[in-house]
């Protein structure tokens, strides 16, 4: 299948006391068409900062150092500010954590979707406001003809995220990046504006990259997961793989520490001792090695690639060892 | 705290003293350069309201008149301290980096030299006139205003809905016309009715130390300074020149704060 998106050895770094150190750490994926990928991963892992790299809105001081990103065939970080900003919208969109500030307070939203209609189109305010009618009822809004007119203050925060989506989708782009996109919304929300990208996803043919530190959520939505530690992709898979037999012991780690009802109450949840490593303190080796339970001497010597291990991607000398012995359950 | 009603007392006021000072020439009692003397020395009467001055003028006339001159050149002070500080802190905070620094290193020193100081330079060069009084004044309330506008321009730069807007593919002249500026326009609101009650108090302060605007025209400020002199004798000549200048300015001031929180509440009730 095409790749609608393809990141290069992404690698990004902020300065520090001791310097510039790296925050995203040699980053490659791709994003088939039509295909949503969840990236999940801690506070500080680095998942917004290479979704902001996806639309380069990333600013100092941050800084990329190296790598390249495909969408479609062009590649991006080597244009110039002016082409890109055409293919904002038109080819990438990006939907945001809070709704209520990701718009302009004090303008109407259908002035604000006609808005965005026009940057990506040449057609007049009448008709602009037609089609701006139009991608509100795709939505979900009910009344669209009526609620153009409203602010955003007389929105509850999911019909927002609605808003957000429809002009998100105004100029028909191929790919969407949906940073915490459900993270302020209350659970039911959650769940209708999930449902409505994916439909939305299915009938555009739209390639997603949902970034989110909710497993569940990533599990509800995605075909594919992948798993960031510390600035590092650890684990790539589909979500059966990720979830039900996870060879990196961080993803393992990680769906440990989930709170599940539905299998066993009486399980006690664990922790994964230690706290992530600080940028500027990343240890020798596997990132994950100080807090890791399988940890070698190699491990703590040579970084593990991201290779193909049982049919998914994971960055664990292990893993495949792992794999075997059946450190799952 | 929130205002129930839109009504503002401190807008009726300014509106009122606007008013009163457009309709001076069928306010005032006398024309306020009649010299009648007779009446020099006049305390408050029933003839004259605010009394007389030593060549027997009456002062309610030219406190009218004067008002004039003051309000004239604290509006016109203001708009041009607003429009250069505007300008001013707009480049800062869209442009950043070195001329970021620049501009705003450039207010730091601007607001460093005293302010009586600088006019009296600059008035002693050019002269004291309706032209170069605001002018002056102006120049020197821009600094602050460059301050402001460039703080509000940053912390609107960097919102999500800005972030948003740049994601989507606006334009960079575009996002300021369109989505910066109308969300800064509260703010500079207060700064303007701010920099309106600063103005009224230099032009009377630049006029009290005689570098206002000269004889026989008075503004308040000409007023106070020739109520001055006599101020054990005569008390009104000073009293209510100066009284006309602190409601003024308290108006202002008022009107300021009820802008400022009315947008608080709002910004928090959302």
């Amino acid at each position: 299948m095409k790749n609608a998106l393809i990141v290069n050895n992404l690698t990004l770094s902020v300065p520090s006391s001791k310097g510039r150190v790296t925050v995203v750490d040699d980053v490659s994926f791709d994003i088939p068409a039509g295909t949503k990928v969840g990236l999940v991963g801690e506070s500080g892992s680095g998942k917004s900062l290479t979704a902001y790299s996806l639309m380069r809105l990333i600013k100092d001081p941050v800084r990329i150092d190296k790598g390249e990103i495909y969408i479609g065939d062009r590649e991006i970080l080597g244009m110039s500010m002016k082409e890109f900003r055409h293919m904002r919208g038109n080819d990438i969109s990006m939907i945001y954590q809070d709704p209520m500030s990701a718009l302009n307070p004090i303008m109407r939203i259908g002035a604000q979707i006609i808005e965005s209609i026009q940057l990506h189109s040449d057609v007049n305010h009448s008709q602009a406001r037609k089609l701006a009618i139009e991608h509100l009822a795709s939505v979900g809004i009910p009344e669209p003809d009526r609620r153009i007119d409203s602010y955003p203050f007389e929105m509850s925060g999911g019909m927002l995220q609605r808003v957000v989506i429809a002009i998100a989708l105004s100029g028909e782009p191929k790919v969407l990046i949906a940073d915490e996109a459900t993270t302020a919304l209350d659970v039911t929300t959650q769940d209708r504006v999930l449902t409505l990208i994916d439909k939305l996803a299915a009938e555009r043919g739209l390639s997603v990259l949902l970034i989110t530190h909710d497993l569940g959520v990533a599990a509800q939505f995605s075909d594919e997961i992948m798993v960031m530690y510390a600035g590092k992709l650890v684990e790539r898979g589909s979500v059966n793989q990720i979830f039900s037999n996870p060879v990196h012991p961080y993803t393992k780690a990680l769906l440990d520490s989930r709170c599940d009802y539905t299998i066993d109450v009486t399980k006690p949840i664990n922790s994964i001792a230690g706290q992530p490593p600080r940028p500027d303190n990343r240890p020798e080796g596997c990132v994950f090695s100080p807090r890791c339970e399988h940890v070698q001497l190699q491990c703590r010597e040579g970084v593990p690639p991201l290779i193909s291990v049982q049919d998914r991607l994971a960055a664990c000398f292990r893993a495949d060892e792992l794999f075997h012995v059946g450190m799952v359950h | 705290m929130k205002f129930k009603s839109r009504f503002s007392f401190s807008g009726f006021l300014i509106l009122l003293i606007l008013g009163i000072c457009l309709a001076a020439p069928i306010l005032s009692p006398y024309d306020p350069n009649a010299i009648g003397v007779a009446d020099s020395f006049s305390g408050p009467t029933g003839k004259h309201w605010f009394g007389a001055d030593d060549l027997g003028r009456d002062l309610l006339s030219r406190i009218l008149y004067g008002g004039r001159i003051t309000i004239l050149i604290a509006m016109s002070a203001t708009l041009i301290a607003l429009i250069i500080g505007t300008l001013w802190g707009l480049t800062a905070g869209v442009r950043r980096g070195w001329v970021d620094e620049f501009l705003m290193r450039t207010a730091d020193a601007t607001m460093a030299i005293p302010q009586i100081l600088f006019a009296l330079v600059c008035i002693s060069a050019v002269g004291a006139s309706v032209i170069s009084l605001p002018i002056v004044v102006g120049i020197l309330l821009s600094p602050t205003t460059a301050r402001m506008a460039r703080s509000a321009v940053v912390t609107e730069l960097s919102s999500d809905y800005v972030v948003a807007a740049i994601a989507s593919g606006t334009k960079r002249s575009r996002l300021i016309i369109s989505e910066v500026m109308p969300n800064i326009a509260p703010q500079l609101l207060v700064q303007l009715s701010i920099n309106a009650a600063a103005a009224v108090m230099l032009e009377a302060t630049l006029s009290f130390i005689g570098l206002g605007i000269q004889p026989p025209n008075a503004s308040w400020g000409t007023l106070m300074l020739q109520g001055y002199a006599k101020i054990w004798n005569t008390y009104w000549f000073v009293f209510f020149p100066a009284m006309a200048v602190t409601i003024t300015i308290l108006a202002f001031n008022a009107y300021g704060e009820r802008i400022r929180v009315t947008m608080d509440s709002r910004r928090s009730s959302i």
